[in-house]
C-alpha cells in the first residue's frame, strides 16, 4: 500500500505547487505548472487504481537507498522504489507507446500541442482569461485542498490501508480540475 | 547615436541605494569593494566600464582596459599531475567574478553566459537586469602570466522590472538569454531579452573627445554669442577610454508566454525569439512587427500537452531552426516550406525505455536546451538527466547519449519536492565539436570528450580557487564504501548549481556561473 501513499503524497505536493504558484513573482510559468499538472494526474491514477495507474510507478529494482538519504525528503515517507520492484514489473503496452501515439496524432493534425479531448470540459480560449481562471482554480482549491490536507492527517495517524480509501472520493472529485489545471 | 544611452551613472541605476552600489562595486573589482579587499583570486580589473568618470560616494572607476589588474590570478602551470581531461589536457583555475559573501543577493545570480563570435568578449546577464561584459586582455610581453584575462568591459542595466498592469503581472527583469551578434564594425551588438521584451544593445569604444568648441564652455555652458570673437575648429583629443551601451532596438509586445530563446540567423539579418507556445522571426531592423512562425498553442488550452523549451537556428542553413519540448522531443523546421511551420520537416525522438517510467519520468524528459554543433551536422540536447548528442540525419534516435548525473533518478521526488527537478540546464560544445559541457549540482560540471569517450566531473568552488592550480577531477560516490575525496550523493548541495556554462569558440577556455560568481578555467600553458 505505501505506492498509494507515495502517490498521495505527491499528489499534496503538487496541489500545494499549484496554489504557490499563484503568488509568483514574473507570472504564471506555463511550462512548470504543465509538469507538476502531468505529475498530479499520473499519482491521481495510481492513487485511485484506475487501470494502466500502476504504471506511474517506478518500478525499476534497485537497492534500498542509504537511510541518510532521509535528509533530502519531508517527512516520514520512505523510499518506495524497492517495495515497488518487489512488486514485480507492471507491463503497461498501453503506456510506454503513449508518446507515441500522440506523436503520430500530432503529426496527423498538423500541431503537437493537441490531444484528443477525453473530458468534456469547455473553456474559453482566451489567453486574457488565464489568469481569470487560475483564480476561480485556487479558491475551488482553497476548499478542497484544505479539505484533503484534514482527510491526509487523518490518514497518516490512522496509518491503515483501510483509512486511505475514505480519501478516494475527494480524490475522485478532482477529476474534472485536473483538466481545468492544464488550462494554465 | 540616437537613442538614450545606457551609461548612466550608478546613482542613476540605483537612486539613493548605497548598500546596492557597493555590491555592484564589490562585485566586479572596483578598487574600493569592501568584499574584495583581502581576495586574492579575484580579477577584474580596475574599473566597471559604467562610462561615467566618478560615482557618488567618491567612488572612481578609473578606466576600463589597459590599466593592470593587481589581483588577477592566472593560469600557468607546468608539469603533470593526474586526473584525465577532454583532450588530454587539464583544466585550471584562471579567474573568478562576482563577491565571495555566503550571502548572496538574489538580484546577483547569472541567469546567462555567452562568448562573443571571436572569444575576445564574453557576457553574463544577471537576475537583476543587468549585462557585465568582459574582454580579454591582450596577451602582453611583458606580463606572461596574464594570458588573455577577461576583465570588466562594460556593465550596464539592460531590463527593468515592468508591470503589466492589464493582467496584475509583474515582468521579471531577469535575463533570460544573451546573444552576440557577428562583429561588422568597431561596435559590438548583442541581444538580451527578459520573458517579455528583446533588446539589441549597441556597445561602442569612445577614446577621443572633441575640444574648442565655439558655442559651449569646456564645462558645457553655452557662451554668450556676443563674447565670441573668433572661430575655431574644434579638435580631438584622446581621452580615457569609455565604453558606452546604448539600447538600438526594443522587440518588445509580441510574447503573451516567457521567452526562453533567442537565436540570430546566419543571415545576420533576421533572429527568432522563441516563448513556450510560439515561436517568432524578427528582422533586426524593424521593431513593430514580427512574424509568428510556430504556434503551437491549442484551441482549447486545456488539451495543452507540450510547450516549446528551446529553439536555435541552424549555424550555416538560414532556413533551417530547431525547437524543442517539454516532451524530449525536438522539431527541425524548414521555412522555405511554408509560412507557418506547424508542419516539421523532421522529429526527433527517442522511444522511452518502459522499464525507466516513473511519476516524473515526464518532467526528466523535459528538453532545457538544444545547441547545434559549430559543423552543423549535429545537434545536442540537454535533458534533466542526461545529454545527448543527435545527428540531425537520424530522427529515431541520438547517436550518443551522455550520463550527467545518472545517481539522482533515485531521488527524484525529493527533487520534485524541492523544485531542484525543474531546473534548466544548459549544454555546449567547444570550438572543434570533439567535446561537451554542461553542469550539475554542487558546483559540478561535467565534460565529455566524444572521440575518447572519457568524462570529467570539476567543481567550480573557491577552494580550489588557488593561482594556477589544476582541477582535480571530482567524483560522487553512488553507492557502497566512499573512497577518499569522493562525495555521497546526499552531501551534495543542491543549492549550488551550475545551470550556464560556455566555451571560448576557439581556445580553451571555459566560463562557468556558480550561482553569483563566474569562473574561468583554461588549459595549462606550456
Amino acid at each position: 500500500m505505501e505506492f498509494r501513499l507515495e502517490a498521495h503524497r505527491i499528489v499534496s505536493i503538487s496541489l500545494g505547487k499549484i496554489y504557490s504558484a499563484r503568488g509568483q513573482r514574473g507570472g504564471l510559468k506555463l511550462h512548470k505548472n504543465l509538469l507538476v499538472s502531468l505529475v498530479l494526474r499520473s499519482a491521481r491514477r495510481v492513487y485511485l487504481g484506475e487501470p494502466g495507474g500502476e504504471c506511474g510507478l517506478p518500478p525499476r529494482p534497485r537497492d534500498p537507498p542509504p537511510p541518510d538519504c532521509e535528509r533530502l525528503r519531508r517527512g516520514g515517507y520512505r523510499p518506495l522504489g524497492s517495495e515497488a520492484a518487489a512488486r514485480g514489473r507492471v507491463e503497461c503496452p498501453a503506456e510506454s507507446p503513449r508518446k507515441r501515439s500522440a506523436v503520430e496524432r500530432g503529426q496527423a493534425a498538423g500541431s503537437p500541442g493537441k490531444k484528443p479531448r477525453r473530458e468534456a470540459e469547455p473553456s474559453p480560449p482566451q489567453e486574457d482569461m488565464e489568469t481569470g481562471n487560475v483564480a476561480s482554480l485556487i479558491s475551488i482549491f482553497g476548499s478542497s485542498f484544505s479539505g484533503l490536507l484534514g482527510k491526509e492527517r487523518g490518514a497518516a495517524e490512522a496509518s491503515e490501508p483501510g483509512q486511505v480509501c475514505c480519501e478516494q472520493p475527494v480524490l475522485r472529485s478532482l477529476n474534472p480540475w485536473s483538466t481545468a489545471i492544464v488550462a494554465f | 547615436m540616437g537613442g538614450r544611452a545606457g551609461s548612466v551613472g550608478l546613482a542613476g541605476l540605483f537612486g539613493a541605494e548605497p548598500d546596492r552600489v557597493w555590491a555592484l562595486a564589490g562585485q566586479y573589482g572596483a578598487r574600493l569593494g569592501p568584499a574584495l579587499r583581502s581576495l586574492a583570486s579575484v580579477g577584474g580589473g580596475a574599473g566597471a566600464g559604467l562610462g561615467v568618470r566618478s560615482a557618488p560616494w567618491g567612488l572612481s572607476w578609473g578606466c576600463p582596459r589597459r590599466s593592470p589588474s593587481p589581483r588577477s590570478v592566472s593560469a600557468g602551470v607546468a608539469g603533470g599531475g593526474g586526473g584525465g581531461g577532454s583532450n588530454d589536457f587539464q583544466w585550471c583555475f584562471s579567474q573568478v567574478k562576482g563577491a565571495i559573501d555566503e550571502d548572496v543577493a538574489e538580484a546577483d545570480i547569472i541567469s546567462t553566459v555567452e562568448f562573443n563570435y571571436s572569444g575576445d568578449l564574453l557576457a553574463t546577464g544577471d537576475k537583476g537586469g543587468r549585462v557585465v561584459i568582459f574582454q580579454r586582455e591582450q596577451e602582453n610581453k611583458s606580463r606572461p602570466h596574464s594570458r588573455g584575462e577577461y576583465n570588466v568591459y562594460s556593465t550596464f542595466q539592460s531590463h527593468e522590472p515592468e508591470f503589466d498592469y492589464l493582467k496584475s503581472l509583474e515582468i521579471e527583469e531577469k535575463i533570460n538569454k544573451i546573444r552576440w551578434l557577428p562583429q561588422q564594425n568597431a561596435a559590438h551588438f548583442l541581444l538580451s531579452t527578459n520573458d517579455k521584451t528583446i533588446k539589441l544593445w549597441k556597445i561602442s569604444e569612445r577614446d577621443k573627445r572633441a575640444e574648442g568648441y565655439n558655442l559651449k564652455d569646456e564645462d558645457g555652458r553655452l557662451r554668450d554669442p556676443f563674447r565670441i570673437t573668433s572661430l575655431r575648429v574644434p579638435i580631438l583629443k584622446p581621452m580615457d577610454l569609455m565604453v558606452e551601451a546604448s539600447p538600438r532596438r526594443i522587440f518588445a509586445n509580441a510574447h503573451t508566454y516567457h521567452i526562453n530563446s533567442i537565436s540570430v540567423n546566419s543571415d545576420h539579418e533576421t533572429y527568432l525569439s522563441a516563448d513556450d507556445l510560439r515561436i517568432n522571426l524578427w528582422h533586426l531592423e524593424i521593431t513593430d512587427r514580427s512574424f509568428n512562425i510556430v504556434d503551437i498553442k491549442p484551441a482549447n488550452m486545456e488539451e495543452l500537452t507540450e510547450v516549446i523549451t528551446a529553439a536555435e537556428f541552424h549555424p550555416h542553413h538560414c532556413n533551417v531552426f530547431v525547437y524543442s519540448s517539454s516532451k524530449g522531443t525536438i522539431r527541425l523546421c524548414d521555412m522555405r516550406s511554408s509560412a507557418l511551420c506547424d508542419r516539421h520537416s523532421k522529429f526527433f525522438e527517442e522511444p522511452e525505455d518502459p522499464s525507466s517510467r516513473s511519476f516524473f519520468s515526464e518532467i526528466i524528459s523535459s528538453i532545457s536546451d538544444v545547441k547545434f554543433s559549430h559543423s552543423g551536422r549535429y545537434m545536442m540536447t540537454r535533458d534533466y538527466l542526461s545529454v545527448k548528442v543527435w545527428d540531425l540525419n537520424m530522427e529515431n534516435r541520438p547517436v550518443e547519449t551522455y550520463q550527467v548525473h545518472e545517481y539522482l533518478r533515485s531521488k527524484l521526488c525529493s527533487l520534485y519536492e524541492n523544485d531542484c527537478i525543474f531546473d534548466k540546464f544548459e549544454c555546449c560544445w567547444n570550438g572543434s565539436d570533439s567535446a561537451i559541457m554542461t553542469g550539475s549540482y554542487n558546483n559540478f560540471f561535467r565534460m565529455f570528450d566524444r572521440n575518447t569517450r572519457r568524462d570529467i566531473t570539476l567543481e567550480a568552488s573557491r577552494e580550489s580557487s588557488k593561482p594556477r592550480a589544476i582541477l582535480k577531477p571530482r567524483k560522487v560516490c553512488t553507492g557502497g564504501k566512499r573512497k577518499k575525496d569522493e562525495i555521497s550523493v546526499d552531501s551534495l548541495d543542491f543549492n549550488k548549481k551550475i545551470l550556464h556554462t560556455a566555451w571560448h569558440p576557439t581556445e580553451n577556455i571555459i566560463a562557468v556561473a556558480a550561482t553569483n560568481n563566474l569562473y574561468i578555467f583554461q588549459d595549462k600553458i606550456n
